[in-house]
């Protein structure tokens, strides 16, 4: 994907990252945390333009959890409000044991898509999700079976690698669809140049999601949308509007980049038109 | 064992919530979902060597009291807890 894509007007992917597994509550009191207030969320951001939704579950308390009953409760009260957006599941888990990672995978229907963190990733201090090579296989082959399109985590360049390395090691359906992350500690430095370079090293034919995290979220998916990428927003990586102003909700950032996407003349996909770019 | 830093409130610092959320007495401040984990010592996290909070603050507990208790210490730590876990949206756990 690159510039040609974008002045073909290639339709965009919009991406709502609801709620994460990282802060809540405590953070923005904004944040969906329940079933309810997930699916509230998502129908709210499908009806702002995004077609697909990404989440993580929690429990009431706020704290994680990769029940896939808990899964199962978010996706019955998405679909009670939302029915044709796209539900893509979380596969994080900083800490958790790897057997708590397929747990996602398992709610019915299965998610349509589900997260696949393609290497390690430091968190606080003394903190690594560690990501083997192993777990992406065991996640990978477990996706396949129940006909979940993976959405490859890519926190940083080397993670790039190890995408080429997954396509190596196991077929992967057409087209690959990775997520290019920038922002702090791990995660590639938020710079352009490293964005240019990030999408000249994806494996060929892949598509790419753009996601900066905090500040960097909406010049990122402002340059993913000139790049003919797809773009990925939501209270899961960035809390505020602008600065020091926190975002209301989901659908205010989504309705943001939708608003630039139709600045610069790229159509932003139904939930229809995402299935078929990504082979759903 | 979960963390002796460890409390669940249901209001602290003009936050409210409808159910207790894990609160840090050394940072003074409510954690982030994801720390909780370690703060109840979940899955293989002990509070004890994989969280920084606790270090410094058991740390300056150790030094000030000469000897190896843990006691709860109000938020005197420069870190303030979750400095960097509020620079919103750095979660990096996609
Ligand atoms: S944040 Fe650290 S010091 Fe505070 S309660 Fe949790 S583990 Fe203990």
């Amino acid at each position: 994907m690159s510039y040609a894509e974008f002045l073909a007007g290639e339709p965009v992917i919009v991406t709502a990252a609801l709620t994460g597994g990282v802060h809540g509550k405590e953070t923005t009191p904004h944040l969906p945390e329940t079933p309810e207030e997930i699916g509230k969320a998502a129908a709210e951001a499908e009806a702002a333009g995004a077609a697909v939704v990404h989440v993580h579950a929690r429990q009431p308390n706020g704290e994680r959890t990769f029940a896939t009953e808990r899964f199962q409760e978010i996706d019955d009260a998405i679909r009670r409000r939302a029915e044709d957006v796209i539900i893509q599941h979380s596969t994080g888990g900083t800490g958790a044991p790897d057997a708590a990672r397929h747990l996602p995978l398992r709610t019915d229907p299965a998610p349509e898509m589900a997260s696949l963190d393609m290497g390690p990733l430091n968190r606080y201090d003394h903190l690594t999700s560690e990501n083997t090579r192993g777990l992406v296989d065991s996640l990978h082959a477990e996706m396949v079976e129940r006909g979940v399109k993976p959405e490859l985590e890519l926190f940083n360049d080397g993670h790039l690698n190890e995408a080429l390395g997954l396509l190596d090691r196991r077929d992967l359906a057409d087209p690959v669809y990775g997520t290019l992350i920038f922002g702090p500690g791990t995660l590639t430095p938020p710079t352009p140049r490293n964005f240019l370079t990030a999408i000249d090293n994806l494996p060929a034919g892949a598509q790419f999601n753009t996601l900066g995290f905090g500040r960097h979220q909406l010049p990122f998916a402002t340059m993913g949308l000139l790049f003919g990428g797809h773009v990925r927003v939501g209270l899961e990586d960035n809390v505020y509007y602008r600065q020091g102003e926190l975002a209301t909700s989901n659908a205010q950032l989504v309705e943001r980049v939708v608003r630039i996407a139709d600045e610069l003349g790229r159509p932003v996909a139904t939930p229809s038109q995402a299935r078929e770019i990504l082979g759903l | 064992m979960s963390c002796p830093f460890l409390d669940y409130r249901l209001e602290a610092n003009e936050r409210q919530f409808d159910e207790p959320r894990a609160y840090c007495e050394a940072a003074a401040r409510f954690v982030q979902p994801m720390r909780a984990d370690i703060c109840n010592d979940r899955y293989d996290l002990a509070h004890d060597s994989d969280c920084e909070i606790y270090l410094e603050h058991a740390g300056a507990a150790d030094e000030n009291e000469g000897k190896n208790e843990r006691e709860p210490k109000n938020g005197t730590g420069n870190r303030s807890g979750d400095g960097d876990e509020n620079r919103a949206g750095s979660g990096e756990d996609a």
